[in-house]
């Protein structure tokens, strides 16, 4: 499990994150957490927070910059009290879609039936230490985890490029490596003006 | 205090000091819009970044400053986002934070055009501050060996850099040699290929979205009188400026341009007030 510790930041400034691929049980997970947010009382505080993560399809990362500069965009819109939606986990997987609906953010870049590695992320404090969130976590998860630099093999670059509209651009340089190189400098680019977009 | 401003607290001011002749400048002729630059890291891990902080102006009332501020990041963050899905070289975005005016863009390690070139008129630092010692003519020739380019080359660089955002319809707005980076060939983000030396745009501060000849010619004539007031003798560069400008634009894009360009020429930036 690896994290990015935003100093500057003061509260909840450490996002803990890592990738499982593959990932055996995302039906379940799809279900689990959209009962989490029905239930109510203490029981459905516990359940919340049992899956209290931002569960990312991570085919659709191009790097760990992109996952970075989301993070942190949701984290400065929390800390500023101007989150779009309703928790910094959920405010992630909308700063990563580039329209403004977020049902589709959390259609696209959440957890499906068919999802098949996702990259897990946890915003906290300095108060929880990594293990007791893997330990958290490899409750709910039934996969295995992996190095972050399996996300290579795993970027689903042509659905990025239909998101972003990016087909003819991409063509147009040539190597593969400078494609995907572009792609994801337009990505990060686009993740982090999302604010100033329209 | 809140997030960016610890961030910028964190971080080393670029823009103004020694630190800044040596590698960016802003030249502040509008003194009191200057916004200050910073180099930052948001996480001790991750890649440098270049903080543009517009501060509060204490002189505007505070919620037509907030407007100001937010709709001018705005401008500038679409600018350079419609720049890169065309391929321009600028910097990519990194960060935004709208309500506290900060800006956050790709560091690009490199010199600015301005320092490579021969002759630059020395009362030209005014106001700028403690500039360091300029570094001779031969010095400058040398530092632009190391970035394995000619003069011609770079001519080229720049002209066909503004071919390409000028065919995404994007006018800079204050193109200098200032705004003008010449990447160190060994700092590309991918390692594995080896790239050339790279020209980026920088500053989009004072951009906009155009497609009209006028505006493209406009800009080119700034550039112009900005090659002629800071390097003497550039007439010949910027002719390879536009010679590049004209094979990436295509002839029959380059002749409307060319020709307003002339008639910029004679009367100036300003259209005639006259009739």
């Amino acid at each position: 499990m690896q994290s990015f510790v935003f100093d500057h930041i003061p509260n909840n400034n450490i996002a803990y994150f890592a990738l499982y691929s593959p990932v055996q049980n995302p039906a379940e997970l799809k279900r689990r957490i959209i009962e989490a947010a029905k239930i109510e009382g203490e029981e459905g505080d516990k359940e919340r927070d049992a899956v209290n993560f931002a569960f990312i399809d991570a085919s659709l990362i191009t790097s760990k910059l992109h996952l970075e500069t989301a993070i942190y965009q949701a984290i400065l819109a929390e800390s500023q009290g101007s989150l779009r939606t309703k928790t910094v986990h959920s405010e992630i997987l909308f700063a990563l879609n580039p329209t403004n609906n977020i049902t589709e953010a959390i259609r696209r870049y959440g957890v499906s039936d068919s999802t098949k590695s996702l990259l897990i992320a946890h915003i906290t404090d300095k108060s929880k230490s990594s293990s007791a969130i893997e330990e958290k976590l490899n409750k709910v998860v039934d996969g295995t985890m992996v190095s972050f630099k399996e996300l290579d093999a795993i970027t689903d670059w042509d659905r990025i490029k239909k998101y972003y509209k990016l087909e003819k651009e991409s063509k147009e340089k040539g190597a593969i490596q400078s494609q995907r190189s572009f792609i994801d400098n337009v990505v990060v680019s686009s993740v982090a003006m999302k604010t100033v977009m329209q | 205090m809140s997030a960016s401003q610890n961030l910028i607290k964190s971080s080393h001011l670029v823009s103004q000091g020694a630190e800044a002749a040596s590698r960016l400048s802003f030249p502040c002729l509008q003194k009191y819009q200057c916004p200050k630059v910073y180099k930052a890291h948001l996480t001790p891990d991750s890649p440098p970044l270049l903080l543009k902080y517009r501060f509060q102006k204490q002189y505007r009332h505070p919620s037509l400053d907030v407007n100001l501020t937010r709709s001018r990041i705005a401008g500038e963050a679409r600018a350079l986002l419609k720049c890169l899905r065309s391929g321009v070289n600028v910097p990519g975005i990194r960060m935004v934070d709208a309500t506290e005016g900060v800006l956050g863009i790709e560091w690009i390690e490199g010199q600015s055009v301005r320092k490579l070139l021969p002759g630059e008129s020395e009362g030209d630092d005014e106001g700028e501050g403690e500039v360091g010692e300029e570094p001779t003519d031969e010095e400058k020739l040398d530092a632009l060996k190391e970035y394995g380019v000619s003069i011609d080359q770079l001519m080229s660089l720049i002209g066909t850099e503004i071919a390409k955002m000028h065919l995404a319809d994007v006018i800079h707005g204050d193109l200098t040699t200032s705004n003008m980076i010449l990447r160190r060939p060994s700092s590309s983000s991918i390692p594995d290929i080896p790239t050339q030396t790279q020209l980026f745009l920088i500053d989009f501060g004072l951009s906009y979205t155009s497609s009209l000849i006028e505006d493209k010619a406009v800009d080119l004539y700034v550039l112009e009188r900005a090659f002629s007031s800071t390097h003497p003798d550039s007439s010949l560069m910027f002719t390879g400026v536009l010679a590049a400008y004209q094979k990436k634009m295509g002839e029959k894009r380059w002749g409307v341009v060319k020709a307003r360009l002339d008639d910029v020429r004679l009367r100036g930036r300003k259209r005639s007030m006259v009739g």
